[in-house]
């Protein structure tokens, strides 16, 4: 594939600027902060160029590492998080169970649907505004797994732990975000 | 010990992992049953899978109909210079 056309910034900001601009107003509100992330966006992948492998589309791309922008940007904003061990987070699902396993909070029924975009804005801000909170660890790999999409070998190279150790910290970061947006989106 | 199957808490985790990993059949089986049996598990799973499609979808969601922002002339310019630079 011919690399040159494919990825020439000059053109990027035409092509990909709209739609970059507004998947960042969409979460972040504010069109200052929005036109900078579209503008770290692209000078990122202007030095990452190379990396790009051409196996999902310029776009994709793009707005994958728009994703990053975002988050990193939600992470400056919030309060200090803790830096505790993985062992240490085991109380945080414990307590979403009694003594003999069964469920203690309870999921709600989210009325959400995918599709449905109106309701989704308010989801998707309880969204980043949780994961941003969350301990840093566990947001890293729940970010890693599910928005980057990589595997757990990928990870546990990317984080150095062991894949039972993944696995034990995807579960805590879904159990964590999950109840999390259920507080701040559902029963608002 | 009563197995797993029948517990909440080992159910939710099992779930969990089977997103990350190809788990026995066996063991993806007895989960179903459980959530066949449990709607809290079973709402569980539905949230987890909503969450994935989300981290992963590259839609703009949540706009109105109508809304049509765009980058201004003066960001768009801007950020084309900085690239240059």
């Amino acid at each position: 594939m011919d690399d040159g056309s494919l990825l020439n910034p000059d053109v990027w900001v035409d092509q990909h600027g709209d739609i970059l601009f507004r998947f960042a107003l969409q979460r972040v509100r504010d069109e200052a902060v929005a036109e900078d992330l579209v503008q770290e966006t692209f000078l990122a992948a202007m030095r990452a160029k190379d990396r790009f492998k051409g196996q999902s589309s310029e776009r994709t791309w793009l707005i994958g590492i728009l994703k990053h922008k975002i988050i990193d940007h939600y992470r400056r904003k919030k309060f200090h998080r803790s830096d505790m061990n993985v062992e240490d987070f085991a109380e945080t699902t414990d307590q979403f169970f009694s003594e003999n396993g069964k469920w203690q909070i309870q999921p709600a029924n989210w009325d959400v649907n995918p599709v449905e975009a109106y309701e989704q804005k308010e989801f998707m801000d309880a969204f980043y505004q949780c994961l941003s909170q969350m301990p840093q660890r566990l947001a890293d790999a729940f970010v890693h797994r599910e928005v980057d999409g990589l595997n757990t070998e990928e990870i546990c190279k990317a984080m150095d732990i062991t894949a039972s150790n993944c696995w034990v910290m995807l579960y805590r970061a879904r159990m964590l975000l999950r109840r999390c947006i259920e507080t701040n989106w559902t029963q608002k | 010990m009563k197995h797993w199957m029948f517990c909440c808490k080992d159910v939710s985790q099992k779930f969990s992992e089977s997103l990350d990993r190809k788990l026995p059949l066996p063991e993806r089986m007895l989960m179903r049953m459980h959530q066949l049996m449990c709607r809290y598990c079973a709402r569980f799973r539905r949230q987890l899978l909503l969450l994935r499609e989300l981290s992963r979808s590259d839609n703009i969601v949540g706009m109105p109909p109508d809304f049509s922002a765009g980058l201004s002339q003066q960001a768009s310019e801007r950020i084309k210079a900085s690239l240059k630079a």
